[in-house]
């Protein structure tokens, strides 16, 4: 078993060891955690870690899942090519 | 309950508040965040720190405040980097304001210098020089990561036996001209000294004590591309619109430019915003406009009719202090305006004769501080 880590973030490589981690230095909220360890800040945005990480505090924390906001999304909602908001065409 | 001391606000101005006091022998702090830990302002911000500026006030302060971020780098393990400012000038007259900015900072010992082309080629290998007119290089500027520093002062400050409580300060405690602590929904809590490090939200806090701050919650957007390799070191500031961008530690370009704001306390996203961040950063970054945004957020500068901050004893009520209205420099700062507040708290008086410039008296004797350099 040794060398084998549960990973709960991929885009980032963020594993449930780091989470307990960030929980002993005094983060117990996602939005902290997110910034601690980047977690949801990758390509996915969030979709697949965010629901995890929430699973695994409530239990870690013995906090129901609802009383843990999943973080602010923030726009846009899919990232999107910066030529899209200058409202000309782009070549490329 | 009681405390020594006191701290409202958890950003970057209060655990650093916290962190200088615990570290100078304060016996026992609370710090109180109604949200998380640098969700106010702080988390917002672009991370950028400079002492380049033209008031004697801003400068003194902020080359104090750079020698503590190296020493926080060190310490605690703080993402800093002392990788510089570049302004960039596209047309003579700028290029002639910044020669004069930089006459001030010389004057002051901020040694700033007019670079070309070749230099640019060297520190930002990615901005494209060929409408360069000529730059401003500042090599004692830097930037830190925002979450890192208010993370790590925030744990250090801990592990130092400060106690954070996750919840709103609801009113403050005075009594005979000298304050009695704060107001919580649940309780109320004593203490010999309290320090308002609130940001925007200091104004309806104090106003609630009688205490008036000439303070504006102006909105700033800010918006952040995926990552790439290194694409430039330093800051980089358009002089003609005050846009600015920087590289963060992840490799992501944040990048910010003013629009027309009224002062508002809830600001909402903006297209115009991105329109224009876009197509000014394109100018000079032409491989931007098919880089991916991936998020967008709006914060508030705390803005004061002076542009510099308010510091220091309120003068009326015997042991509260104030520390806001840094008008976009609150994260650059925090460290020395946590070491200020120590000085002010634990013995009575600030280190620098530039930090009692900016106690709030200045507004009603008339003595306002001028400041040319101000961006994004």
């Amino acid at each position: 078993m040794a060398g084998l880590k549960a990973m709960l973030c991929m885009c980032e490589g963020v594993t449930l060891e780091d989470v307990d981690r960030a929980i002993e230095e005094g983060f117990a909220d996602v939005e902290s955690i997110k910034r601690r360890l980047r977690i949801g800040m990758g390509t996915c945005q969030g979709r697949y870690c965010v629901p995890i990480l929430i699973a695994y505090l409530s239990r870690k924390l013995g906090v129901p899942p609802e009383k843990l906001a999943p973080p602010l999304v923030r726009p846009p909602l899919e990232m999107a090519p910066a030529y899209i908001f200058t409202g000309g065409e782009h070549e490329g | 309950m009681r405390a020594e001391v006191v701290v409202v606000g958890g950003g970057i101005t209060g655990v650093s508040a916290a962190y200088f006091l615990a570290r100078e022998g304060a016996r026992s702090i609370i710090v109180y965040e109604k949200n998380y830990i640098g969700s106010g302002s702080t988390f917002k911000c672009a991370g950028g720190i400079r002492a380049s500026f033209t008031s004697q006030e801003h400068i003194v302060l902020m080359k104090r405040s750079i020698e503590l971020w190296g020493e926080l780098a060190r310490e605690l393990g703080v993402k800093y980097l002392r990788s510089g400012y570049l302004w960039l000038a596209s047309r003579e007259r700028d290029l002639e304001r910044l020669k004069s900015y930089s006459a001030i900072h010389n004057s002051f010992g901020v040694p700033t210098r007019v670079v070309g082309p070749d230099f640019l080629s060297k520190v930002a290998p990615y901005v494209d020089s060929s409408r360069l007119a000529g730059a401003l290089f500042d090599p004692l500027a830097g930037k830190a990561c925002p979450f890192d520093a208010t993370q790590k002062l925030y744990s250090a400050s801990r592990r130092m036996g400060v106690d954070y409580r996750f919840e709103e300060v609801t009113g403050l405690l005075a009594e005979g001209g000298s304050v009695r602590g704060v107001r919580t929904r649940t309780g109320d809590v004593h203490a010999e000294h309290v320090v308002v490090a609130a940001g925007v939200w200091s104004k309806p806090l104090l106003e609630k004590a009688g205490v008036d701050l000439p303070l504006a919650p102006e909105p700033h957007h800010a918006v952040i591309t995926e990552e790439f390799g290194r694409l430039f070191d330093p800051l980089i500031i358009d002089v003609e619109t005050g846009a600015y961008a920087v590289q963060t530690f992840e490799g992501h370009v944040l990048m910010g430019v003013e629009v027309p704001e009224e002062p508002l306390w809830e600001p909402t996203p903006r297209l115009d915003f991105l329109e224009k961040v876009v197509r000014v950063w394109s100018r000079w970054l032409p491989w931007l406009p098919r880089a991916n945004l991936i998020r967008y957020w709006v914060g508030h500068y705390e803005v004061t009719p002076d542009h510099h901050p308010v510091l220091g004893p309120v003068s009326g009520v015997e042991g509260l202090y104030v520390a806001t209205g840094f008008s976009g420099h609150g994260f650059m700062m925090g460290p020395v305006v946590g070491e200020e507040l120590a000085s002010w708290v634990l013995k009575g008086h600030s280190k620098t004769q530039e930090a009692r410039n900016l106690t709030v008296d200045r507004f009603r004797e008339g003595r306002l501080i001028k400041e040319l350099a101000v961006i994004g």
